[in-house]
């Protein structure tokens, strides 16, 4: 995406297209041809067509958000989580052959897709979004099928389900997380409900109001931290105005 | 790829992110206050029963409100008197594993209290921090589980319970925590790009 930059002859931001330049005194665009230093912009370059990809990731998408890039490392080390103790558990005093091998094959099924993503974030490319989505969607599947294999409401594995949403809530924006979330909820309520006793219930109601809080509090913490970014960089912004009021030629770069 | 510098003293720091993110541990505390108050007047059939446990949380409620409306005048607390609040949340879950009436200790259903305490916690402070609390929930936690029924030790289900949900609450401190960094070196490029000028 191509953005404003700094001009240090003319002591000015241009526009992309560089006909354009930001008055500080008016705080308006104003065309560059009028300046006592005229500016000749280099004609834009085309934009380099997208190379198709061959990995996984041609097949779904191009779209890379960049907050859900910085929170993919805590999704793929919350997945690493489930997955290393759903093993270690696994082989603690496991209960009969068919629940084992269920266990076995989602969890390294996971395992290898999480591999996957992993790799892509240490090589400095984080996954597409449609993949991340999808990996997400994966871990409720597989939590959910491990609950049902265990007998529902009577289950410890239920837990994983906050792991799960811990990093889908700081990852994914508000409306996502709260997609995911009333997913994972209605998912595990449903086989609550149909599971427990009547006395069970206030349980039930403790454990989805809890999943619930602490996407809450994940969500609530990313969408302050944007605000505070944002703020980081509009005080930078006026900033760089200042000193073109008055004059200034720092050589400094635009945020 | 270089790190950021930091433009704030770590003071400055920590003072900021406390200020920014008390609100997740009031928000965290208000779930616990809400789930223990539908709980009491949901499973209470007596009145003895009724004004034995209520009185706790509507204290808990009081004084989150007072956080809270501190915290949204803009005077939210300093750091030792969130950090103490935030341990009286741990001993208040604590005590109701142990005390409440029905299932005690691990057979309690409320141990999902620690979760969203834990978390909002390792969102707000630093990395020694963050880890004594969620060491000191695990080790309360553990503690409430054995007082209550010794026999776990020899209980190999029961064992395996307690080392599952002891792991999911050092996995929500650290994963918690692990965010609260890479949020820290975001907001430092961003700052060091505005002191720069």
């Amino acid at each position: 995406m191509s953005t404003a930059h700094w001009d240090p002859q003319a002591g000015h931001l241009l526009s992309p297209d560089g006909k354009w330049y930001w008055d500080g005194l008016t705080q308006e665009w104003k065309p560059a041809t009028g300046q006592a230093a005229p500016h000749t912009a280099a004609p834009a370059e085309p934009p380099a067509r997208p190379q198709p990809e061959r990995g996984l990731s041609s097949f779904t998408g191009t779209v890379r958000s960049e907050d859900l890039g910085f929170g993919q490392p805590v999704l793929v080390w919350a997945r690493w989580i489930l997955i290393g103790t759903g093993l270690l558990l696994s082989f603690w005093s496991p209960s009969d052959p068919t629940t084992l091998k269920v266990q076995l094959a989602a969890i390294v099924a996971l395992a290898f897709g999480n591999f996957y993503l992993h790799v892509q974030l240490l090589r400095g490319h984080p996954a597409l979004d449609t993949v991340v989505y999808g990996a997400s969607l994966a871990d409720i599947g597989v939590v959910t099928a491990l609950v049902l294999v265990q007998g529902g409401f009577q289950s410890p594995v239920f837990i994983f389900y906050f792991a799960a949403v811990v990093g889908i809530s700081v990852a994914f924006p508000t409306w996502l997380t709260a997609g995911y979330t009333a997913l994972a909820i209605g998912v595990y309520g449903v086989v609550s409900l149909a599971t427990a006793t009547t006395d069970e219930l206030p349980a039930v109601f403790t454990r989805l109001l809890m999943i619930a809080a602490v996407a809450v509090c994940g969500n609530l913490f990313a969408r302050s931290e944007t605000k505070r970014r944002t703020e980081a960089i509009r005080v930078h912004d006026e900033m760089l105005d200042e000193i073109e009021q008055k004059g200034g030629t720092e050589n400094v770069q635009p945020a | 790829m270089s790190s950021p510098r930091e433009v704030r003293s770590a003071k400055q720091a920590e003072q900021e992110d406390l200020f920014f993110g008390q609100a997740v541990i009031l928000w965290a505390r208000w779930s616990v206050i809400v789930a223990g108050i539908v709980i009491v007047l949901w499973t209470s059939n007596t009145v003895d029963l009724l004004t034995r446990t209520m009185p706790f949380f509507l204290v808990l409620m009081a004084v989150n409100f007072f956080l809270h409306g501190r915290y949204v005048m803009g005077s939210p607390l300093n750091r030792v008197a969130v950090t103490a609040a935030s341990v009286v949340d741990l001993v208040l879950i604590t005590a109701i594993l142990v005390l409440w009436p029905g299932a005690h200790g691990l057979k309690s259903d409320f141990f999902v209290l620690y979760f969203p305490v834990v978390f909002a916690f390792a969102l707000v402070f630093t990395r020694q921090v963050e880890v004594a609390y969620t060491g000191l929930a695990m080790v309360a936690y553990a503690a409430a589980s054995f007082l209550t029924d010794p026999s776990i030790i020899t209980n190999g289900i029961e064992a395996k319970d307690l080392v599952m949900r002891l792991i999911v609450i050092a996995a929500l401190g650290f994963l918690g925590n692990y965010y609260f960094r890479i949020q820290r070196g975001r907001l430092a490029r961003a700052s060091a790009g505005a002191k720069a000028v």
